[in-house]
């Protein structure tokens, strides 16, 4: 009898102890009770459009991921009662995730410019197809995004990107980037490599790293680097020539209509010029010149189309050049020479004159 | 002579026309010189602030295609001109290159170079008059072809290989320097910085000049027009 009162006055304690000094959640649905029902494999629900959702949710559901020491209510905070009545509301990923928070999450901001983005204002305009962070990130399997296994690592971040857009995924997988990346080339840039990661905008929008004329600079990013392009035997002044050129010039004046990469190279299908499916394999050319040339023929695809004239390679076009540029200095040079020549001889003539 | 102690004689150098011409000559070559070295040397801030002014790549080309189409309006009108007008054939004679011009040249060199003492005695036009001339006339003539070939890019692309468009390009642009830089230089020269007209020669305005000047400079012209009475 004594022993029991004791017993209890101590979890009577320790309970007001709980409440006072740690956190008010005492009253918590605990796993134990959430996998009373949710850590049965038939426990699954049929959609009103025939879609089976899977609700099965054990212990081992968060092991591995980033949130391995959560449990249950950390993020379906909503559920108080046992069996819940309503449909738990979509986890709010921003309760932790915010710099500055107590929770243990990443001191990071960079959920802010998913906000901004394509998705984050679809969102908020109400389109219900649009993803949450969960979405791309995953629900319960989440993983950082340096992990291999995570929906956003680098070489995954395709496959998650394609489960809304299929088509551009189907593209993607066959081009050069999707083919070296899955052959675990790490340098090829998956659809986040272009696009980039939260801040991902509609290609019409100014502010996005794709719109038309900010898609040289991203392309460079890689193709302009030297380190990176001679590992696959590429040209690294392939961005250097076009910024030269009409088409560069241009579009760096603020030209929307202008030929950028992608314009000739493709989008999600940029394939290597022997590719015959590839926009600047010679067959494709006239095709692809034609898109803004109307009347290009196969004339278009004879001979190289980025072209240095600062380099030798060039042959006659560097020689050329070579030739004016000497020819000009040399006529200032003459014309200077003959100015002082006949000065002198002005001055001379002057002179025997008086 | 000082200059208060003689009465100047003006006698015409430049007609009315002609004065004409060589004004359209100045805006249609600054217009294309400004758009043209803008997009040649468009990595230079200078450069980028000028096509910023000029409204953009579009306008710029534009606009250098406008002043293109004026400028060779003018060859093709002056070419009719010299040719087939009274004047104009007259002038044409007059700078029409021989090879007195070529001897001219080293008769002057070696005057100059105290390797003789007798410099040569020019007419209306002389041999830096007419290199001036010819070489502007030649250059707007060939810069006109590139031009063209360029202008029409995709008829061109449809003949030549990509590799003469390149060769093109650098080619129109370097035959624009060139002008620039004789015209430049040689208008500096003989109308600006040359002792006799410092600091201008006026006949770009007036038309006329002084026949003083044309005593000391133009000597055979002095006294052919003498002959002829003008004077």
């Amino acid at each position: 009898m004594r022993g029991k009162f004791l017993a209890a006055m101590i979890v009577i304690a320790l309970g007001v102890g709980a409440r006072g000094f740690f956190s008010p959640a005492d009253a918590r649905v605990s796993l134990e009770k959430c996998t009373l029902c949710h850590g049965k494999p038939e426990f699954r629900k049929i959609l009103v459009d025939g879609k089976i959702r899977d609700l099965l949710a054990t212990g081992e559901t968060l092991k591995g991921s980033v949130h391995e020491k959560k449990t249950c209510v950390d993020c379906h905070f909503d559920v108080s009662e046992i069996p819940h009545r309503q449909r738990p509301k979509r986890v709010v990923c921003t309760h932790c995730h915010y710099k500055g928070n107590a929770e243990g999450a990443p001191q990071s901001d960079a959920y802010l410019e998913y906000f901004g983005s394509v998705h984050g204002t679809a969102i908020a305009r109400g389109n219900t197809k649009a993803p949450l962070c969960q979405d791309c990130h995953g629900s319960h399997a989440i993983r950082k995004a340096k992990d291999p296994a995570s929906a956003v690592a680098r070489r995954g971040v395709a496959e998650t990107c394609g489960r809304c857009h299929i088509e551009i995924y189907a593209q993607y997988k066959t081009s050069i980037h999707g083919v070296a990346l899955s052959k675990q080339i790490t340098e090829a840039p998956s659809c986040t490599g272009c696009h980039g990661e939260h801040k991902i905008y509609g290609h019409k929008d100014p502010k996005s790293t794709v719109f038309a004329t900010h898609v040289a600079e991203q392309c460079s990013t890689c193709h302009a680097s030297v380190a990176i392009m001679s590992k696959f035997g590429i040209d690294s002044e392939q961005v250097t020539t076009y910024q030269n050129s009409f088409h560069g010039v241009a579009s760096k004046f603020g030209s929307r209509t202008v030929a950028n990469c992608a314009s000739c190279h493709g989008i999600h299908d940029i394939r290597p010029p022997e590719d015959p499916l590839s926009m600047v394999n010679p067959k494709n050319v006239p095709a692809t010149c034609g898109k803004c040339h109307p009347g290009a023929n196969p004339n278009f695809a004879v001979g190289k189309m980025h072209v240095d004239s600062h380099k030798k390679e060039s042959g006659v076009i560097y020689y050329t050049a070579l030739f004016f540029k000497y020819l000009t200095i040399g006529t200032m040079l003459a014309l200077i020479a003959h100015i002082f020549l006949d000065m002198y001889g002005r001055s001379k003539r002057l002179r025997g004159e008086r | 002579m000082s200059e208060e102690s003689r009465n100047p004689v003006y006698v015409e150098r430049m007609s009315v026309l002609f004065r004409m011409q060589h004004m359209l000559l100045i805006i249609s070559l600054l217009v294309l010189a400004v758009t043209g070295f803008a997009l040649m040397y468009h990595e230079n801030r200078l450069a980028q602030a000028l096509i910023s002014l000029e409204g953009g790549v579009l306008y710029r080309g534009i606009i250098h295609r406008v002043a293109a189409v004026f400028l060779m309006a003018q060859l093709v009108y002056h070419a009719f001109y010299m040719l087939f007008s009274r004047e104009g054939k007259r002038e044409l004679n007059e700078v029409w290159l021989s090879r007195r011009d070529f001897d001219d040249f080293l008769q002057a060199m070696r005057y100059n170079l105290r390797m003789g003492n007798e410099y040569p005695r020019f007419g209306k036009y002389g041999y830096k008059e007419k290199f001036q001339y010819w070489g502007a006339t030649t250059g707007v003539f060939l810069i006109s072809v590139t031009g063209v070939i360029l202008w029409a890019e995709t008829f061109s692309m449809r003949f030549l290989p990509k590799f003469v468009l390149d060769l093109t390009l650098i080619i129109h642009g370097y035959q624009g320097l060139l002008i620039f830089v004789v015209l430049l230089f040689w208008h500096l020269y003989i109308v600006h910085l040359h002792p006799s007209v410092f600091p201008m020669n006026m006949a770009w305005l007036t038309g006329k000049v002084d026949a003083e000047w044309l005593r000391e400079e133009h000597p055979l012209e002095y006294e052919k027009l003498k002959g002829e009475g003008i004077l």
